[in-house]
């Protein structure tokens, strides 16, 4: 299978990851399992390869990689870096490339019955996020992107964004080839966001799976993400959705769509919104049952992306953008420690245990 | 290694004039009570604010049949893990306390596995339990009080007096045995909770509002004193002093004949109690009502009564609401835990129980003793009643038994009256600690109880308040904050003259201080953790309360105006008293 591009919803699950990347290949099964997410496409690994050849990257990848040994030398990294993404940045794709990009965003915006459709083109990295977790959140992501122009810069600059610094020091330290770890491209449709943010299907901090933690703010999802805003915080029964807790943050900036940049831009929370509480009840509950069913989906605790568009009616689902399998508690070896678990208060029927919380609490706890 | 407070003041002390050999037939079971000992000031004591007045020496039985039998062999037979409970040392005629620690690691693993096989089971049975315990005690009581000591033989009487003491041991064994299992479970609860994210706040009130004897007895004072009121007799009282009452109750004949044989019905039921916890020189309220007479006194000069039905049912309104705010923040399997958890603290409810059993145990159980030694002075026509509270148990038995002649004691007993007067005059200035003070106490008893959490350590062993202006802080043991003026008592002998909207400022209290809380606006101690009766108290009557301030009563004044905030645990000197001298009791 050699095509430049890919529709979400036509990629094929087993291949997923080799051909669209982690990211964009996660998005494809939830699609396909009923969630709601945006609709889109991927520019595949495999136009990257084939970029990356037939434009001649590749050999001066290699010209100024080849003696980049001593990754402590930074200006040596800065200065390799700078060049290859520059040459990236200016190195326009093939004809034939091209074509099917800017088609498929003809045939997306078609789609979506809007000619100058925004979209948001995201970096999805083989492997990204997933067994190389160092590399999560470090690739480029543009929101709001629109028009022919636009979209090949944003590819191209996604493309570029595997050659940081901190990407190639990475892959140099770890004697990674770049063309290990290609890339493919995600254009997607910018949903117009009223709030959005992350829910986690287990708490990741105390590792609980008995609850939701949601955190979410006005806007889109970019200022909670990179940590430049902090979110209203609720957390929500697994078991009967129950809102627990609800803690209304101050929050100072958010992430909104810039018409004149055209551009989402961060930019400072106006006044009379910050204090103000952003999830009702039934959003709670949509974002809850988004997040259950990937958990229930992939098996394990799991983290998303969700962002409730502007029209969004009570009763509807929201739109699941990005998740991932939940990295700290999620995974067996870290799984809950059973001594630290409050269910285990209880022995048996609806016992109380006070002998192990007594021994924990009081008398200066065990040896 | 923390700050030593030296003892050596204390280990040149003889003791009182003619002690004998404490030791001969004392029933300690790990440690026996003492005076401090050179090798004593590597551990760390605390002032046990319990007997603010200091032992006689008959009194002193307390600190081997209670405080040393009763703590050990309560902590051996539980067992507690790491404790085998307290050691006590005596400084002068004042009382320090230490926790016995358990040192070997194995021992401390088997102590804990067979804790968690006796907990539950006394958990699951505490109401049964408690109720033999009880009927033990009272059957026990009433039969020494039913003997009249006035038609005993010699032998009869020596036999009452060993019956007596051993009422005493036996009760305060009972107490320890319930009190460290409750206190275990309260603060297991207590953890889950912490794990559970509930707020703090909420969790002291979960247990609160179940009726107890002692507040019965102070609705019953309400009662008497609107009953008092009725009768006409509220002018009397407000120009009587309490001291003169009784006589001039007696003395208005048929119109107060009513009143006056409600009152002594009172007595007979409630008045078998002391103004102290376990002290043989206190007198119940049966044989001097000064004290119930001077609380319906300052209750007759507010024109409302204390809504008794209102508290409670606020209290209980307050109890449920905290249980739902706490449980409505939980997960469906976080409910199950708790909610068994809550059904097992109430069923074993250490914050009632702890108010409870002072009714049968701490207030009136060293009674039969007290009775038992002032009949022993008249029978032997002892120069003053008390004469007999200066003999040590040894001395008394001998004299009771004819093998000694109290005349020969006569000396020695009017020493030992200054020897008592002259610490008690001390007791302001004794250091709440001595001894190796930790940065921390593990033993959650002697945090919850006596309220010797980090603060209140670094207070004590720093021995004066923060500088700049004079804010003390403590533990937030009651919320609500207020305003008035200080009353700093010393002990329970001035309570009744505490008037309506002061803020009490003392060591701490115990549970017959109770019915000032009907009038205090505020109370401030020295010691005294979430769970000591300051704390509980303040919470059923409402009343903004801060304990382990550590140097409330050294550095508040009478007189001064403070504030105090019960929810964030802060005590402020607004105003100091103008002038001390002036300000002082009268």
């Amino acid at each position: 299978m050699n095509e430049p591009v890919v529709w979400l919803d036509e990629v094929v699950p087993e291949t997923a990851n080799r051909v669209v990347g982690a990211k964009m290949g996660r998005l494809s099964e939830l699609s396909s399992t009923g969630l709601r997410v945006p609709r889109g496409f991927s520019v595949t690994v495999d136009a990257y390869r084939r970029h990356c050849a037939d434009t001649g990257l590749d050999a001066l990848i290699e010209d100024r990689l080849g003696p980049l040994t001593d990754t402590h030398d930074r200006a040596q990294v800065q200065a390799a870096s700078l060049e290859i993404q520059a040459a990236f940045e200016a190195t326009e794709p093939g004809a034939e490339l091209a074509l099917a990009i800017v088609e498929a965003y003809d045939e997306l915006a078609y789609r979506c019955l809007e000619v100058h459709v925004l979209v948001a083109v995201r970096s999805s990295a083989t492997g990204e996020d997933g067994d190389q977790a160092s590399f999560a959140g470090i690739f480029d992501t543009y929101l709001g992107v629109s028009g022919h122009d636009g979209l090949l810069r944003a590819v191209r600059g996604c493309w570029a964004s595997l050659f940081t610094p901190r990407a190639l020091s990475y892959r140099v330290d770890h004697g990674i080839s770049h063309r290990e770890m290609p890339m493919a491209v995600g254009v997607i449709e910018l949903i117009p966001a009223r709030a959005s943010g992350v829910a986690f299907s287990i708490h990741p901090v105390s590792g609980k799976r008995d609850r939701v933690v949601i955190e979410g703010s006005w806007g889109w999802g970019e200022a909670i993400v990179q940590g430049r805003v902090s979110p209203d915080h609720v957390e929500v029964g697994k078991s009967d959705g129950r809102v627990l807790r609800y803690d209304v943050a101050d929050k100072k900036v958010v992430s909104a769509f810039d018409y004149q940049a055209g551009a989402v831009v961060e930019t400072d929370m106006p006044r009379r919104w910050g204090r103000e509480r952003v999830l009702d009840d039934d959003q709670i509950r949509a974002i809850t049952a988004g997040v259950t069913a990937v958990e229930s989906k992939y098996g394990v605790p799991v983290d998303v992306e969700w962002v409730i568009d502007r029209g969004y009616r009570p009763g509807d689902a929201v739109f699941i953008v990005q998740a991932r399998p939940e990295t700290v508690h999620g995974t067996p070896a870290n799984g809950v420690d059973a001594a630290i678990d409050p269910a285990s208060a209880t022995s048996g029927a609806g016992g109380w245990d006070p002998a192990t919380y007594a021994a924990r609490h009081a008398f200066g706890g065990l040896p | 290694m923390g700050t030593i407070v030296p003892l050596e003041e204390f280990l040149a002390d003889e003791g009182y004039p003619g002690a004998p050999l404490a030791e001969q037939q004392s029933p300690w079971r790990v440690e026996a009570a003492g005076a401090f000992r050179p090798e004593d000031a590597s551990r760390f004591w605390f002032l046990d604010f319990h007997w603010p007045r200091g032992l006689t020496p008959l009194g002193e039985l307390w600190n081997e049949d209670g405080y040393s039998w009763g703590t050990q062999t309560a902590a051996e037979s539980l067992p507690l893990p790491r404790g085998r409970g307290v050691a006590v040392r005596t400084a002068g005629t004042h009382t320090y306390a230490a926790e016995i620690v358990v040192r070997s690691a194995a021992e401390v693993a088997d102590r804990a596995g067979r804790m968690s096989q006796a907990l539950p089971r006394f958990l699951r049975d505490f109401p049964q339990i408690w109720a033999s315990r009880q009927r033990e005690i009272e059957e026990d009581w009433e039969e020494l009080r039913s003997v009249d000591l006035s038609r005993s033989s010699r032998k009869e009487f020596s036999h009452h007096l060993v019956r007596a003491r051993r009422h005493h041991k036996r009760a305060f064994e009972i107490h320890f045995q319930l009190m460290y299992p409750l206190l275990a479970n309260y603060i297991a609860f207590r953890g889950l909770c912490t794990e559970l994210d509930i707020d703090p706040g909420l969790i002291g009130h979960f247990l609160q509002g179940y009726d107890t004897k002692i507040l019965e007895t102070d609705r019953e004072l309400w009662r008497l004193t609107a009953d008092a009121r009725a009768a006409g007799l509220g002018s009397l009282f407000a120009r009587t002093e309490p001291e003169r009452l009784m006589e001039a109750i007696a003395a208005e004949g048929e119109r107060a004949a009513g009143w006056r044989s409600r009152f002594e019905k009172f007595l007979d039921i409630y008045g078998w109690r002391t103004e102290g916890i376990s002290d043989v020189a206190l007198a119940s309220w049966s044989e001097d009502p000064i004290s119930p007479l001077g609380t319906i006194k300052t209750f007759l000069q507010g024109n409302s009564d204390h809504d008794f039905e209102a508290a409670h049912r606020s209290a209980v309104e307050e109890r449920e609401a905290a249980v739902d705010a706490a449980r409505s923040t939980l997960t469906l399997e976080e409910q199950r835990s708790f909610d068994a958890a809550l059904k097992s603290s109430r069923t074993a409810n250490y914050a009632w129980w702890n108010e409870e059993h002072d009714f049968y145990i701490d207030l009136r159980a060293m009674l039969p003793l007290r009775r038992a030694a002032l009949a022993a002075a008249g029978h032997l026509g002892a120069d003053r009643p008390d004469d007999t509270l200066f003999l040590f148990w040894p001395e008394l038995t001998a004299v009771v038994a004819g093998e000694r002649q109290l005349a020969e004691l006569t000396g020695l007993i009017e020493d030992r009256r200054q020897y008592y007067a002259h610490w008690k005059e001390r007791r302001a200035s004794m250091p709440k600690v001595l001894g190796t003070v930790p940065d921390a106490v593990s033993d959650p008893i002697l945090i919850e109880v006596f309220g010797l959490n980090k603060h209140f350590l670094e207070a004590v062993a720093a021995g004066r308040p923060p500088e700049g202006d004079v804010k003390l802080s403590g533990i937030p043991a009651s919320e609500g904050a207020c305003s008035g003026r200080a009353r700093v008592l010393a002990d329970a002998d001035n309570l009744h003259r505490i008037e309506a909207g002061e803020v009490l400022v003392c060591e701490s209290i115990s549970p017959n201080w109770t019915p000032a809380f009907a009038k205090i606006a505020g109370c401030v101690c020295d010691a005294g953790g979430m769970l000591s009766h300051a704390a509980i108290v303040g919470r059923e009557y409402g009343v903004p309360t801060v304990t382990a301030v550590g140097l409330a009563t050294s550095t508040i004044r009478d007189g001064d105006e403070v504030h105090v905030d019960g929810t964030t645990g802060t005590v402020t000197v607004i105003r100091t008293a103008p002038d001390p001298a002036a300000a002082a009791q009268p």
